[in-house]
């Protein structure tokens, strides 16, 4: 199915009594990918998906990186969360080079981790909306993301793509004015959310465009593997951070969002619900923090000749890495699998049969994020 | 007959000039009323709460190279805006401001402005065809279904005010507004208000333009003055229609203490707020949605309330 970025040769116009839309790259709604549409009318005959166009070869550059300073190029897999990936590549090569960090730098991973999730599905929400034409909701999560971006720079001295953790531990101490930074993100997180909920979760027009719109059956999240909350919105229980805990997720309560009707109204709401579980994991890991100054350990230079898998639960789904080492500085070969990339190509089954209008609302609702999509 | 007088009403005051003014003006507001809804600032740094940003980006847009497509019809593409901007244009000519403050004034008001008004989606479906270009084709073909389906509401409850006060005039129409008037003509005011944002274009019912589907719909090979010719008429058109509710519906010029004009401005400005409100905070319906709620509420209601004006005006 998948061509990389290829040169269009084809003919591009008319087939028949049909129009052939090249929805994207140069469109406000695509992002940097082309969805060229087949169109009777207004109706979709026909979708196929071409990425490729915001390749980065981030799996030939880490080759060329040691073990720690990979992490600038791992972190830029999707700008929007970058600390979920983060946390991934720290989780492999410790797995790979069988050092064991403390059980506070475990629970600041988490802290960190749900702050990547809450701030990529705010935006998430913002741009759900934004399919619609409707800018206010996107506005008004973005200045509560303002919270958690200042926390982050407090931390780590950037807003995104912070580059803060790494193998061994995380990269700098956090300080007691972290921590009221992040509270403060919190408490205002709580003051606002009711408030958005009820806006953005009743609004009508929202319903009535999103209900019953792109179904994913529960049969085809298997059949092609989707992730995240995608699959979530359509039945599967399935998140990374209940089957198989990693960095102490073991320790928190929260529950999985799943959803039944697989529409792009369950996808929203999955993405609406799941901050509130982010909130509720954060203030478990703020008020259990166990105590320690040790944010770093040692982590040797060479790692041993190995392979190593790990995942985690991004914002996005899981994301993967299968990280082989020759004995060297750096890995050997780092092999990326990501949510949004395995997320896309269910739009060339479920779009067709829907209007024009639709594709926009399924495209925002399956919660793609170029920069996985692409790599 | 004073020359002098039509002359300057019809190029300055309520004229030409006026209407580039309102234009400005109304632009201006949007952004900042929007911006507060959404909790931005908006325009701040050019000139007094930055009351000549869009001064400067209208500059920024005439300093635009004008780009035709190689297969566009070139004479048409350049005249669809320029008529676009007469015809809306023309429209404004009946409105009344005041007592005696109007340019043109005859017993077929209502009926001439709703008639200039039907014409502009045939002016903006050429717009789309003559781009030869497959985002405003879509958007010319989106333009003529959604105004056919939102101008027989327009125009059904527009005629049913003028049913009950028995003129056309729009002064005579003011003249005979009062409080009973008001409330008889309620549901008419309510259709109205949602006809004139499909006729319009605004969101919810920004169709024809929907950015994160087909772009910009029949203005998104338009660049330069064209752009600005055609973006103008539409923002005029806003202009127009809430012009005419304020008339019909709400009493025009009419009201105690402050000058006449005052006060109609003061109306339009309530009506240009709630489109705003709405703006900001609904999201777009699709097409088929917007027919339906057309075809099977809108135009049924307006028919009724036609039968029941017609009843009440019999006792």
């Amino acid at each position: 199915m998948y061509r990389g970025a290829q040169i269009i040769t084809e003919p591009v116009g008319r087939e028949g009594d049909l129009m052939i839309l090249n929805w994207g790259v140069q469109h406000p709604a695509s992002g940097p990918m082309r969805i060229k549409v087949w169109l009777d009318g207004e109706t979709i005959v026909k979708v196929e998906n071409d990425p490729g166009y915001v390749t980065r070869n981030l799996e030939k550059l880490l080759e060329y990186r040691t073990w720690e300073n990979a992490v600038v190029n791992i972190e830029r897999i999707c700008f929007i969360d970058d600390l979920g990936t983060l946390v991934n590549w720290a989780l492999a090569v410790e797995k790979l080079a069988e050092v064991e960090v403390p059980k506070n730098v475990q629970y600041f991973r988490v802290i960190l981790a749900e702050v990547g999730r809450i701030v990529s599905h705010l935006i998430g929400i913002g741009s759900m909306f934004g399919a619609l034409g409707v800018a206010t909701p996107m506005m008004w999560v973005l200045s509560l993301r303002e919270y958690y971006l200042d926390f982050l720079e407090h931390y780590s001295g950037y807003r995104i793509s912070t580059a803060s953790i790494v193998p061994g531990g995380l990269k700098y101490a956090p300080t007691k004015e972290d921590f009221e930074l992040l509270k403060k993100a919190i408490e205002e997180t709580e003051r606002r959310w009711p408030e958005y909920k009820e806006l953005f979760r009743d609004n009508p027009t929202l319903v009535e465009r999103y209900k019953g719109v792109g179904v994913i059956p529960k049969e085809l999240v298997y059949e092609m593997g989707l992730r995240g909350p995608v699959a979530r919105a359509s039945g599967v229980d399935y998140d990374v951070r209940k089957r198989y805990p990693y960095s102490s997720y073991e320790d928190f309560d929260f529950n999985v969002v799943t959803k039944e009707d697989g529409d792009a109204y369950s996808r929203f709401l999955v993405v609406l619900e799941e901050v509130e579980e982010s909130v509720k994991i954060l203030k478990q890991a703020l008020e259990g923090m166990p105590e320690g100054d040790k944010w770093k350990v040692r982590m040797p230079k060479k790692i041993k000749a190995g392979e190593v898998y790990s995942a985690v639960e991004w914002a996005r789904g899981a994301v993967e890495y299968f990280v082989v080492s020759d004995g060297g500085t750096g890995p050997y070969r780092v092999k990326i699998s990501a949510p949004s990339f395995m997320n896309i190509w269910v739009l060339e089954k479920i779009a067709p049969g829907h209007k024009l209008a639709d594709l926009a609302t399924i495209f925002a609702s399956l919660y793609i994020c170029h920069g996985d999509l692409d790599r | 007959m004073d020359w002098g007088l039509i002359l300057f009403k019809t190029l300055v005051f309520p004229g030409l000039t006026f209407l580039l003014l309102v234009i400005f003006t109304t632009f201006y507001l949007e952004r900042k009323l929007v911006a507060d809804m959404h909790g931005r600032t908006g325009p701040y740094y050019v000139g007094p709460y930055g009351i000549f940003q869009t001064v400067a980006d209208i500059f920024k847009i005439l300093q635009k190279e004008v780009i035709i497509h190689r297969e566009a019809d070139k004479f048409l593409f350049l005249l669809v805006p320029a008529v676009a901007f007469l015809m809306v244009a023309l429209v404004a000519a009946f409105i009344p401001y005041d007592e005696n403050l109007w340019i043109v004034s005859t017993d077929f008001d209502l009926v001439i402005s709703l008639a200039l008004l039907t014409s502009l989606p045939a002016i903006f479906l050429f717009a789309g065809w003559v781009s030869r270009s497959k985002y405003p084709f879509i958007g010319g073909i989106r333009v003529i279904n959604q105004l056919i389906s939102g101008e027989i509401p327009l125009w059904l409850a527009g005629l049913s005010v003028a049913l009950w006060y028995g003129t056309f005039n729009y002064v005579e129409i003011v003249q005979k507004f009062d409080i009973i008037g008001f409330f008889v003509n309620l549901v008419g005011f309510a259709i109205f208000l949602v006809a004139i944002l499909i006729v319009a274009d605004r969101p919810p019912f920004d169709i024809p333009e929907a950015e994160q589907e087909i772009v910009y719909g029949f203005l998104t090979e338009y660049t330069g003055v064209g752009y600005l010719l055609l973006a103008g008429a539409k923002f005029l058109e806003v202009f127009v229609l809430a012009a005419m509710t304020v008339t019909l519906f709400l009493g025009g010029f009419k009201g105690p203490f402050l000058p006449g004009w005052v006060w109609f401005f003061i109306k339009i400005f309530f009506v240009y707020y709630l489109a705003f409100a709405i703006r900001a905070s609904t999201p777009r319906i699709r097409l088929d949605q917007l027919i339906r709620l057309t075809w099977k509420i809108l135009v049924p209601l307006s028919l009724l309330n036609i039968a029941v004006i017609l009843i009440l005006k019999a006792i």
